[in-house]
């Protein structure tokens, strides 16, 4: 009864927030909940691969970024538009994920978790490092016209392209859903998450799924590493705030609730660009996700204590 | 069906099962024993959740040491854990179903099997869309006992399924483990000596890692050292 009652004080509060914010400020909602696909739709395979593989992937923004570059030169070869290479990024992704997977992480499944954290984090120090050697930290941006749509609501003008980053996490999500609920293959790959000894004993052959899992997760970076080319400029170091933001959004949304990751990340887009929208505050909008999980861990901590 | 020669099996360096033989074979087979004598080491070392570090463990005549676990289960090697090792997060349903998805001889039949098992255990027919880990501790047991059942498996290892059940559901785990022996081998761990002499037909004493007693069930009753020491008379 409690919790229910919690519940609907939160989305309450929450309701009343946007409808505040939208009378005051409107822009900030929309570039909220625009930053927010963006950021939900690269954290929701993190929280895949944590939720099923139990690795936390410090190298997953840096797998983003990797998939950026190759599609920013596959394109710049055959004179593509990144759209178009949204598929075979993504299969080239998972592909180049699986042998990562089975190289290094699948080595390191029965190591204690601060030498998986150690794995994660070299890889990313490499992926960015090789970058860096090949492509020196020069930016490279993908000139679209078709980014710079706008829309105007009475004399409110805002960018619509990001849009398209809702939609990937609304399929992301729902995606994952169905695979995860209504498959044979994901409805194992749930079994092996909750339950890996036992999976095993009904014949699942769990580190078969894990690296499947872990491919799978890897398209959906791959994917998004296409689409954020046609947003950002990159560089080798874009990744790793995304490593850290989807960290913070999977945190919040605690272990396995995909659902969770989406509204995490609304709050935490809201959050950001509501403080962009005043001077006096821009500078300290990429440090909210600090004071979020530090915010989550302290409330889980005191709630863990009382229970 | 089962036959176990000479195995040796630990954890690090600490020896548990020290030359262990052992057969199964088309009938009901109890292996008793107290605390830490190492009947959850023996059926890990079956089924390939530890590994076994001498001896021969064969099935049907193949040599099966060694094998991992997921590949025991689709040879026909079904497990009921001590532990249960159900997915607690999902219902009794797909638990069952996952019993059989996996298993290549077992996932074209699973609709007859899920009405056999649902025949054996009525409850779950009622709770299907319950999820596992919800359940009391006897009814996921039941769970535990249809899921191995699903694959329709050539042998089914119980460890300790009475282990923290009340009596009434005891009595019933044990009838249904009777009416199963007619289509099933059983090996079956148990440190209620009692009512599991009820549904075997053969029985081994593990002690120390040892087997320091092989017997039919009769012969184990009236046995002067199981008396006194399993049976307390």
């Amino acid at each position: 009864m409690a919790v229910k009652r919690q519940k609907a004080i939160t989305w309450a509060l929450g309701l009343a927030a946007s409808v505040a914010i939208l009378l005051w400020k409107p822009t900030v909602l929309i570039y909220g909940l625009q930053t927010a696909g963006l950021y939900a739709a690269i954290a929701i395979p993190m929280g895949l691969v944590l939720g099923i593989v139990h690795i936390v992937n410090l190298a997953h923004g840096e797998f983003m970024m990797l998939a950026s570059y190759a599609t920013y030169f596959a394109c710049k070869a055959l004179g593509m538009d990144p759209l178009f290479a949204i598929i075979p990024t993504a299969l080239v992704t998972a592909a180049f994920g699986w042998i990562i997977f089975q190289i290094t992480i699948r080595r390191a499944l029965k190591a204690p978790e601060l030498n998986q954290l150690i794995l994660t984090f070299g890889l990313a120090i490499a992926f960015t490092q090789v970058i860096n050697l090949m492509f020196t930290s020069q930016t490279y941006k993908m000139p679209l016209d078709y980014v710079s749509a706008s829309m105007d609501i009475g004399d409110l003008t805002f960018g619509t392209w990001s849009f398209v980053f809702i939609a990937m996490a609304m399929l992301f999500s729902f995606g994952l859903q169905f695979f995860l609920t209504k498959t044979t293959t994901g409805k194992a790959a749930l079994a092996v998450g909750q339950n890996p000894r036992g999976a095993a004993i009904v014949g699942i052959d769990v580190y078969k799924i894990y690296g499947l899992v872990f491919a799978l997760a890897l398209a959906l970076v791959g994917a998004m590493g296409a689409l954020f080319l046609t947003k950002s400029a990159i560089f080798p170091q874009v990744g790793s705030p995304f490593t850290m933001k989807s960290f913070c959004l999977v945190a919040m949304a605690g272990v396995g609730n995909i659902p969770g990751i989406l509204s995490a990340s609304i709050l935490l887009g809201v959050a950001e660009n509501f403080l962009r929208a005043f001077r006096g505050t821009r500078g300290w909008a990429d440090i909210v996700f600090f004071v979020l999980i530090i915010v989550v861990i302290m409330s889980r901590s005191l709630k863990g204590r009382k229970s | 069906m089962l036959k176990i020669r000479g195995l040796e099996c630990g954890y690090g360096r600490m020896k548990v099962i020290e030359g262990v033989d052992l057969e199964v074979g088309a009938e009901s087979v109890g292996l008793f024993g107290p605390n830490g004598a190492g009947k959850t080491t023996l059926i890990g070392a079956i089924m390939g959740i530890n590994k076994p570090w001498a001896g021969s463990i064969e099935l049907d005549g193949k040599s099966i040491n060694g094998m991992e676990t997921h590949l025991m289960a689709r040879m026909g090697v079904a497990l009921v854990p001590q532990e249960r090792e159900l997915f607690p997060g999902m219902s009794v349903d797909d638990n069952l179903m996952l019993g059989a998805a996996y298993i290549p001889h077992a996932k074209d039949k699973s609709a007859e099997q899920l009405e056999k098992v649902f025949s054996l255990f009525p409850i779950l027919k009622e709770r299907r869309k319950q999820l596992a880990g919800t359940m009391s501790g006897g009814q996921q047991r039941m769970v535990a006992i249809a899921r191995a059942l699903m694959s329709n498996p050539k042998l089914l290892i119980l460890d300790e399924p009475s282990l923290g059940l009340q009596p009434s559901i005891v009595a019933e785990v044990f009838e249904v483990l009777k009416a199963l022996k007619k289509t099933v081998s059983i090996l079956v761990t148990e440190q209620n000596v009692r009512e599991s002499l009820k549904s075997i037909d053969r029985g081994y004493v593990l002690e120390n890692g040892k087997i320091v007693i092989e017997d039919s069930a009769e012969g184990l009753k009236t046995n002067p050292y199981v008396l006194k020491s399993y049976l307390g008379l």
